[in-house]
């Protein structure tokens, strides 16, 4: 089990991280996400101990990270991580070593991520020789090469086409069912939402909102978000103390009640409009959710 | 895995990732030709050998100065050929190029301005000539002219022993100076590239998640040392065997000394600066901005090669003896003095000393700088914040 207990951190005046505390299971694939400059970043960077915290520390298995444990850990940062005159095996062989294996096994590691991920033809090419989608794909397995207990990836699937991300999102879930905890940053909820069994919510350097995905949704659930269709009132908009329109889909009207909001005077206006074909209160998905803390400055879920 | 193996590890990537880059390989190519060829071409060309001159002798009665000047011109190792030609033919000859003058009786006559060396020798010729005819037709007797036309020479003796090969050493020390100021310019600046590379590319934040810092920076410094010394090495051999084999210079014992020494003050002045050129590369964000934080180490380097220079010419002076001492100046200036033979043991062992005080007074400072910068991306990084950013 990987944890994070009350990183802090700043950069001069700025506050980047102000008491981040989660902990990712064995076996779990862990969202983290978080607008631009959130701090998620400088948090895996602590992860990895390529930043000294303020304060706080991040215990794996129960002790505090060292570089001896880190050295079994995996990093891809955002951008390359890559050597870019340097060739795809040498480059891999190299990590490899770095990270303790002996020559022999390096480069038995190496050949075997090579081929994983489908450069064998281009080994002995420079990373700057590939596109950039291949330079993903030796990326991915400069991360992997060494057999890592953990896996922090930063923005993995940013620039990926589809395919490139069913690639990744397979062979994540591959070392996450192996038990080795994955997290991973994205800007692209959906895809946390379907791939992450936990997500940890981060703004202005403190958490909003962290635990389960479906525990999460559950929770923001409680009579907020309602959809109604009534049949025959398309144009219907209620006017109601605490309740805000939302967008019309295909299903009915999306509306939010706030907490002075009464689902029963709803109800009451929708019937007064025409047949209600359709009255349910909706689990927000991970965008909603993800939304409301992040624009509701940042009011707990 | 230790510190010491993360260490060969980081160096021998680059050692072997620079040294087989294209560029590198044909640049040593380059500069092995170039120094084989400055080391062959005096020889070749006979520049700096005896001085060669042909004078026509179109009148018989100026036979004897040219005989005169001929024998005269072997005390400033000269060479005058004597040929007589009719004055027709001499003037072609000088026409053509084939004669540098011709001399008559009353004058020496040349195509464009002659020699001095050469004029002067004439002229003394001439009037060694002249007085002897006079005095003989004075009645001095042939002893009595000898006596006084050819009195015993002065002896010259020098408070110092002479060294045959002073202008020799001179070359070589000029070669030393230039070599080590090639070689320190390019390997501080394969450091700083080679970390801005890694901070640029992000590999950094992969490598610093494995290893430290201090075995990522002294991993770098030294495989791209040791890379420099070995070029340097080969350049020395090459330089030093073919002007060794065409006799441009005699490569003694005091010679291989010398270079050896040159190599020494290379990991000196390599030592030091490649910790601060490190620091000049963690500072910036991108190689097009290196420019601005390498300048002032490119500038150091460059006044140290304009002393070495001053020092050529004065390798006994204050300021040879200043700069000695001086670590960023010494590493070019104390090889001079030691190729032209002008430093004591004692001077040599000190500035050995100062220089490597100073580099080690340096390596912690450039780590913390190092460490402080290197994973800060995006603009700049101060000088002042790298140094606060890093924590002990």
């Amino acid at each position: 089990m990987l944890e994070l207990i009350d990183l802090r951190r700043r950069y001069g005046d700025v506050v980047a991280l102000d008491g981040v505390s989660f902990s990712v299971a064995p076996g779990q694939m862990f969202g983290f996400v978080g607008p631009n400059g959130a701090g998620k970043t400088t948090t895996m960077r602590i992860v990895l101990g390529v930043l000294e915290p303020d304060g706080g520390e991040v215990r794996w298995r129960g002790a505090p990270v060292d570089l001896a444990i880190r050295a079994r850990f995996g990093y891809m940062p955002e951008e390359r991580g890559l050597y870019p005159k340097m060739r795809v095996r040498d480059q891999l062989v190299y990590l490899a070593r770095l990270h303790g294996l002996d020559a022999g096994a390096a480069l038995r590691a190496a050949e075997s991520w090579i081929e994983r991920v489908g450069l064998t033809a281009r080994a002995g090419d420079r990373v700057e020789e590939l596109s950039l989608g291949n330079q993903q794909r030796v990326q991915l397995g400069a991360a992997l090469v060494h057999g890592p207990e953990l896996l922090v990836l930063d923005e993995p699937f940013s620039g990926l086409d589809p395919v490139g991300v069913d690639v990744l999102s397979g062979v994540l879930r591959e070392l996450a069912d192996g038990g080795v905890p994955v997290v991973f940053s994205s800007h692209q909820l959906e895809l946390v939402e379907r791939l992450c069994e936990a997500v940890a919510i981060i703004k202005d350097g403190r958490l909003v909102a962290t635990g389960q995905v479906e525990e999460l949704r559950e929770r923001g659930r409680r009579g907020r978000l309602v959809r109604v269709a009534v049949e025959g009132a398309d144009g219907w908009r209620p006017a109601l103390p605490g309740v805000e329109v939302g967008e019309q889909g295909p299903d009915g009207l999306l509306l939010h009640l706030r907490d002075d909001g009464d689902p029963d005077r709803l109800l009451d206006a929708a019937r007064a409009a025409g047949r209600v074909t359709h009255f349910s209160f909706e689990r927000p998905t991970l965008s909603q959710l993800f939304r409301r803390v992040v624009q509701d400055e940042g009011a707990p879920v | 895995m230790s510190g010491r193996e993360t260490v060969m590890l980081v160096a021998r990537r680059e050692f072997v990732e620079r040294g087989r880059a294209k560029a590198f390989r044909i640049g040593t190519l380059v500069t092995l030709v170039i120094v084989a060829l400055v080391a062959v071409l005096p020889t070749v060309l006979g520049v700096g050998g005896d001085e060669e001159y042909t004078v026509a002798v179109a009148d018989p009665a100026a036979l004897d100065v040219a005989r005169a000047a001929q024998e005269d011109a072997r005390a400033f190792d000269a060479t005058i050929t004597v040929r007589q030609l009719a004055a027709p033919a001499a003037s072609r000859a000088l026409e053509a190029g084939d004669v540098d003058a011709v001399l008559t009786t009353g004058g020496v006559r040349a195509k464009e301005k002659p020699d001095d060396a050469l004029v002067d020798t004439l002229q003394a010729a001439n009037r060694r000539v002249r007085v002897t005819r006079a005095l003989r037709a004075a009645g001095v007797s042939g002893d009595e002219l000898r006596t006084v036309l050819a009195p015993p020479p002065l002896r010259v003796a020098t408070v110092e022993p002479v060294d045959e090969q002073q202008d020799e050493r001179g070359g070589f020390a000029f070669f030393t100076v230039i070599l080590l100021y090639g070689q320190l310019i390019t390997f501080g600046f394969l450091v700083a590239s080679g970390v801005v590379e890694e901070k640029a590319s992000r590999v950094v934040e992969v490598l610093l998640s494995t290893i430290s810092a201090r075995h990522l920076l002294t991993g770098k410094i030294l495989g791209l040392g040791l890379l420099g010394l070995v070029q340097l090495l080969l350049i020395a051999v090459i330089g030093l065997g073919a002007a060794g084999a065409t006799g441009a210079l005699e490569v003694d014992r005091d010679v291989l000394v010398a270079a050896g020494l040159a190599l020494a003050w290379f990991v000196l002045g390599y030592a030091f600066y490649s910790c601060a050129f490190a620091c000049a590369g963690a500072l910036v964000p991108r190689q097009e901005e290196l420019q601005s934080t390498t300048s002032p180490l490119t500038l150091l380097i460059l006044v140290s090669f304009f002393l070495s220079f001053a020092v050529l010419d004065a390798p006994d002076g204050t300021l040879a003896r200043v700069s000695s001492f001086l670590p960023f100046a010494a590493p070019m200036t104390m090889p001079t003095r030691i190729a032209l033979g002008e430093a004591s043991a004692v001077e040599i062992v000190a500035a050995i000393a100062v220089t490597a005080a100073a580099t080690v007074a340096l390596i912690p400072l450039a780590g913390r700088i190092y460490s402080g910068a290197v994973l800060r991306t995006g603009a700049a990084v101060k000088f002042r914040e790298a140094w606060r950013a890093a924590r002990a």
